[in-house]
């Protein structure tokens, strides 16, 4: 790891972004960005201790009156854990519970889980060309490369899968994204978080320069309305999804009344199957509405020759998914 | 000490931040606008204090002690503690959070000491292996890993110990063998002697012994 210089902060997130924005690169809990400063994919001369900020809006899980806020700095384990969390949806308490491992989940923040970096192993391994490095070819996409956990969706420029385990049950809970902008806190569409690979950019949240994520807040939900989340791993713990599905549906008779599905590690950004939701929207919540979501859900999908697998996997995860939702509340 | 505090959040004196800052002239000239910025208390400033890349002095809280060492903000909390503190209980193997052979707790619950770094620990509680029994006074789960032949190379023992001791506090009676398989997921152990943990966790906690355990069972 290269040398850098450690800045603590008096004050909040506003001082840590002012400091962003001069050059400094934010840490929080660590996990990923150390990983990347060992590896020198990130070579910081100026590291702000974000994490070690003191401050109750940032550490918070608070119910308010615009829904469920947790903070930035609330770490994987204290999600798993709280109470309020289950309250408001069991499938974000799961997603927590199954991301990484004890140790991982002490540090690891809710912040830091949204702001991570691909998870791509050739994107983590300097010597690797890599196109989101600067490179001119993305090597994921080469004859004979590696490609069982690339992305299946997005993948002409950058093969990556987004790892994260919370976004794609954050999407389907409609959450919204408070970001402290340069004079005050602004919050945002979870759709307008992420930003599709570009040559040379490492980021996948679309953050101006010393934006900070302060916090999430999940609307309450409406009535009738279960969330699921289901993934696959290659080992049952401890393992990143080869891919994932939360789906929120809503019922109204026997009919489906709306639906948001939302899947991860299939494309560079968590992505939102729309067309599934609208195949699933107005038919009964059975099998055969299902079968017609997760056939939806991977159109237009596009496999490499060494993750065709994905495809099915991906229906997999959507109709488990949509048979939880249909199956338990919330 | 008689050196006085910077940034109160605990341990990074004055005289050491400076002569950390003056040994790395270049750096600090690179990116001076971040410490300018950062040590700006009043008139907008972020007002912060800033370590490194020198050498900082600080002091931890390892087994109940204060420990006082000097590390640049770069220096893991592993290194620190293998190699400046004598501490070789906690392992280097993957270096990345990912093999467990670290494990160490951070205010009673397990965390990778590869990925935090020494300074950020300034104030926190840190056990190692070496505060959590001694060879006269074992820890249960210690007795029991040893009662259960729960280790072959070993080399993986004291982190594994470190995650059993805490899901056993965690969980106590109503550990199962289901939770000590997520619970313990952060640890590899490439002897594959997990079956073995699991009964030396079971027996510690004093849970009922698994009825039918099936070792070819997925982890």
């Amino acid at each position: 790891m290269k040398a850098f210089r450690y800045v603590r902060v008096s004050g909040g997130a506003g001082d840590v972004g002012k400091l962003v924005r001069k050059g400094a690169t934010l840490k929080a809990g660590g996990c990923d960005l150390l990983d990347r400063m060992k590896e020198r994919i990130a070579e910081p001369a100026d590291v702000v201790a974000f994490g070690e900020v003191q401050n109750e809006y940032l550490r918070a899980i608070a119910a308010t009156p615009d829904g469920l806020r947790i903070g930035a700095l609330v770490t994987l384990a204290e999600i798993a854990a709280s109470k309020k969390v289950a309250a408001h949806s069991a499938a974000l308490a799961e997603a927590a519970r199954r991301a990484a491992s004890p140790q991982v989940r002490h540090r690891a923040t809710l912040g830091g889980n949204l702001c991570q970096h691909t998870r791509c192993g050739y994107y983590r391994i300097a010597t690797f060309p890599c196109w989101r490095r600067g490179a001119d070819v993305c090597p994921v996409l080469v004859d004979g490369a590696v490609q069982d956990t690339a992305g299946v969706f997005d993948n002409g420029e950058c093969a990556s899968a987004h790892p994260a385990s919370l976004p794609p049950v954050l999407g389907a809970l409609g959450a919204r994204v408070v970001v402290r902008a340069r004079k005050e806190r602004e919050e945002r569409a979870f759709e307008a978080l992420w930003r599709q690979p570009a040559k040379g950019v490492h980021e996948d949240v679309a953050l101006a320069p010393g934006e900070v994520i302060v916090a999430v807040v999940l609307p309450p939900l409406p009535a009738r309305t279960n969330v699921a989340y289901e993934a696959v791993r290659q080992r049952a713990a401890f393992d990143w999804a080869l891919a994932s599905c939360a789906a929120r549906v809503t019922r109204d008779g026997g009919k489906v009344k709306a639906a948001s599905i939302w899947l991860g590690s299939v494309a560079p950004t968590p992505r939102r199957a729309v067309a599934a939701e609208k195949a699933l929207v107005g038919k009964a919540p059975g099998a055969a509405g299902f079968a017609a979501a997760a056939d939806a859900a991977v159109a237009g999908a596009s496999p490499l020759p060494g993750n065709t697998y994905k495809v099915e996997l991906v229906k997999v995860v959507v109709r488990r998914a949509l048979e939880r939702a249909a199956r338990r509340e919330r | 000490m008689a050196d006085k505090k910077v940034g109160g959040a605990g341990g990074v004196t004055r005289r050491a931040l400076l002569k950390g800052a003056g040994a790395a002239g270049a750096a600090a000239a690179l990116a001076g606008s971040v410490e300018a910025l950062a040590q700006e208390t009043d008139g907008g400033g972020a007002g912060g204090a800033v370590a490194g890349p020198g050498p900082v002095r600080m002091t931890l809280s390892v087994n109940g002690k204060a420990r006082k060492i000097v590390a640049p903000p770069r220096r893991t909390l592993l290194d620190v503690l293998r190699s400046d503190l004598d501490l070789t209980g906690a392992k280097k193997a993957c270096d990345r959070g990912t093999c467990g052979a670290c494990t160490i707790w951070l205010d009673g619950k397990p965390v990778y000491a590869c990925m935090v770094l020494a300074i950020e620990a300034i104030g926190h509680e840190i056990t190692t292996i070496e505060g959590l029994g001694t060879p006269d006074a074992l820890h249960p789960v210690q007795a029991a890993f040893g009662k259960h032949d729960a280790l072959q190379c070993g080399f993986c023992t004291p982190g594994f110990v470190m995650t059993t001791a805490w899901a056993v506090e965690k969980h106590g009676k109503r550990l199962d063998r289901q939770l000590v398989m997520a619970e313990t997921s952060g640890n590899l152990c490439r002897c594959g002697t997990y079956s073995h943990v699991i009964a030396a966790a079971l027996d510690a906690a004093g849970a009922a012994a698994d009825a039918a355990p099936d070792e070819r069972e997925g982890r």
